[in-house]
């Protein structure tokens, strides 16, 4: 069970992973689609890159930011003393 | 006194009786396939590959026959984060997702990718923002969280009335969808199909509550994932010799946008909040494929995203299922496991658009109308207009505009335009089939529980006890299947359109409030009240206007206005009221800490307590 003096440094960590996970992902998924017709000029595996990365890459990186955020969430949980008991 | 543990014994031969089911549907595929060789005539085998996965299906929800409520209501906790992440990754659009977004993408290319994203974001944030708190919260349904979350029945009502409507816009959705599929294999009548799915989901939900829902729609997610991706690898093997469709259909988007441009597919470019996604009916294939805001517009390809992302975040029919996880840390791990699984049913999708497209094109541009599109058009699934085919030095060109087809068809043409055998067809239509029942159950089974829990007993304190609990859920469930399935054969709205209706009005009623119940401490149910009834309000009456055409705007977008109307409202109706009492200041500080006892069974453990005090005292 987490102690009484951690809550608050443990709210203030998990604030800042919820932004540093969310922040550059909506940025990506906002930007990218608009300039995905000048990127299409370039290839890559044969596919014109801006659908290439709208399409594959958005997904890559949406994986890539759940698992990092589950990985580093954990880390924080246990770092405080927060985790569930096994 | 009775803890409950947070974690709970997960059953170690999950993966061998799905094992089983996966055997089992991929026999029934062979048989199909080894009797349609020795020459079984082709209704039998259509409707062996349709009724023998529904009846797979029922026995599976039967076997989670329970009389529990935590067992009704949240699977006894104990899925875990890959069954659950799996099944959450299909039930996000259903088989809706899987037939109109194929259809969308192989008419217009690019710009469909906005639900696609919109999707994918939309587990992301509710992976990081809802779901690990939600989870540790414990409740069964998203009224009673709200409700116990401000100590407020009135909220609780209220936000079950109102979740109710999206609930049943998404399972009108997907009955029509499953409806429509079955139609297309069998060709027999729309409401004997309905009648056959609503029984088949009564049978399967009724006696097991989530508990059915759970572990059948697992078996639907192998059952819809291989009808899928099997029919679009053999076709990648024969054009690519590789079985990777996903990342070998890049090679043919040169020829096919040469091909594009020859045939004199015009470059339009679309402005602002325009939305034009293909509707249901015949459309003409008039936009490019790479070419990006051809039929949806920046501004519009933005706001769809994040409406749909809002509105996939606080899914009613997705998030009362992360209760079912065992644990806090498994909640988190099921959201990435389901952004795995929708991204690759929605790139397969978008590999089955390319293909298809392809194959089509390839043989337009020889002037000719291939005979599976006439095949097509004489099951009314498409049309040759031939007034325009006249004229033989433009007819390259012109073919093209002469043809239109269903978007809904485009998903189950691919094994005909391959040349694929009929059992194909038949496979890519019973995965479809799975798909949508796992996305009508999920909403049936959240609305079931939302009904009997929240309206019904929704102004008691503490639940009755689970011989009166579980009857009423019962009937719930029957009566709303029966409803649903009316109304999907009046109806005469699009499923995609209605999904996308759903997603904007759950992204505008509940998103704001959930998130700010959560991440705010200021926040009070008065906050709540507010947030709640303007983004609703709000939400409706840009789809009003938006359906009359007094305003430029589809009803899909309606989140543009209704999400920042309901951050607005809750903000400034929770800072204009007194601070929240000492017991929810409480309740948030412990939502916030994975450690611990489930909040909602420490309740239930207190006035438990309560009640047995007041029962021993001699007054």
């Amino acid at each position: 069970m987490i102690e009484r003096k951690e809550r608050k440094p443990y709210w203030q960590h998990t604030k800042w992973q919820m932004l540093a996970s969310l922040i550059p992902f909506l940025a990506v998924i906002i930007v990218l689609p608009l300039y995905a017709e000048k990127l299409n000029s370039n290839r890559f595996m044969g596919f014109p890159l801006g659908y290439f990365l709208a399409a594959h890459g958005l997904v890559l990186i949406a994986v890539i930011t759940v698992a990092s955020f589950v990985n580093r969430q954990d880390a924080i949980d246990h770092w405080h003393g927060a985790h569930e008991d096994t | 006194m009775q803890f409950t543990p947070a974690r709970r014994i997960v059953n170690p031969k999950l993966g061998s009786y799905f094992a089983i089911f996966a055997s089992a549907y991929v026999t029934v595929v062979l048989l199909v396939l080894i009797g349609e060789h020795l020459g079984v005539s082709k209704p039998s085998r259509d409707w062996a590959m349709l009724l023998v996965p529904l009846a797979l299906y029922a026995v599976i929800g039967l076997a989670g026959s329970t009389e529990k409520s935590l067992e009704f209501f949240a699977a006894g906790r104990r899925v875990p984060a890959v069954y659950s992440g799996f099944s959450l990754g299909l039930t996000a659009f259903g088989g809706t997702g899987i037939v109109a977004i194929t259809g969308a993408l192989f008419l217009i290319g690019f710009d469909a990718l906005c639900l696609v994203i919109g999707g994918l974001a939309g587990f992301v944030v509710m992976g990081i923002l809802l779901a690990p708190f939600f989870r540790k919260f414990g409740a069964y349904t998203i009224p009673t969280y709200l409700g116990r979350r401000f100590e407020s029945p009135f909220l609780r009502i209220l936000s079950a009335a109102v979740i109710s409507l999206p609930l049943m816009l998404m399972l009108i959705a997907e009955i029509k969808m499953a409806a429509f599929s079955a139609g297309f294999l069998t060709g027999a009548p729309q409401a004997n199909l309905l009648a056959l799915i609503a029984v088949t989901m009564m049978v399967m939900l009724s006696r097991g509550g989530t508990r059915s829902l759970t572990w059948s729609s697992v078996a639907q997610t192998i059952a819809a994932l291989l009808a899928l991706i099997v029919p679009i690898t053999i076709v990648a093997v024969m054009w690519t010799n590789l079985p990777l469709p996903l990342l070998s259909h890049g090679p043919l988007m040169r020829p096919l946008a040469k091909n594009e441009a020859f045939q004199g597919l015009p470059i339009l470019l679309a402005q602002g909040f325009a939305f034009d996604m293909p509707g249901y009916g015949l459309s003409v294939i008039s936009k490019r494929f790479a070419t990006t805001f051809s039929a949806v517009g920046p501004a519009g390809f933005v706001a769809a995203t994040l409406t749909i992302m809002m509105g996939v975040a606080c899914a009613p029919w997705l998030l009362p299922r992360i209760a079912t996880t065992p644990g806090v840390y498994q909640a988190r791990k099921s959201l990435g496991w389901a952004t795995v699984l929708f991204g690759i049913l929605m790139l397969t999708a978008a590999s089955i658009a390319v293909f298809s497209r392809t194959l089509l094109f390839e043989s337009t541009l020889a002037g000719l109308v291939p005979d599976w599109f006439r095949q097509l058009a004489a099951m009314g699934y498409a049309e040759i207009d031939v007034k325009q085919m006249t004229g033989s030095a433009e007819q390259a060109r012109n073919l093209l505009s002469s043809l239109s087809i269903n978007r809904d068809a485009v998903l189950f043409a691919l094994p005909l335009a391959a040349g694929l055998s009929e059992t194909f067809v038949a496979l890519a239509v019973s995965g479809a089939v799975a798909a949508c029942l796992a996305g009508a159950s999920a909403a049936v089974a959240a609305l079931a529980a939302s009904l009997s829990e929240d309206i019904i007993h929704g102004t008691k304190a503490e639940p009755p006890p689970d011989h009166q609990r579980l009857p009423m859920a019962r009937s719930a469930v029957i009566a709303i299947i029966a409803i649903g399935s009316i109304l999907a054969a009046i109806v005469p709205v699009d499923s995609l359109a209605l999904l996308l209706m759903s997603l904007s009005l759950t992204g505008s009623s509940f998103f704001a409030i959930l998130v700010l119940s959560i991440w705010w401490k200021r926040m009070n149910a008065y906050g709540a009240v507010a947030g709640l009834v303007s983004g609703f309000a709000v939400a409706l009456i840009t789809i009003a206007t938006g359906s009359m055409e007094w305003l430029a705007f589809d009803p899909a977008l309606a989140g543009v206005f209704g999400i920042p109307a309901a951050f607005a409202a809750t903000i400034a109706a929770s800072l204009a009221t007194p601070l929240p009492s000492r017991h929810e200041r409480e309740l948030i500080r412990d939502i916030r800490v994975p450690g611990g006892e489930i909040l909602y069974d420490r309740e239930m453990r207190l006035l438990r307590l309560k009640k047995h005090q007041r029962a021993s005292d001699p007054v």
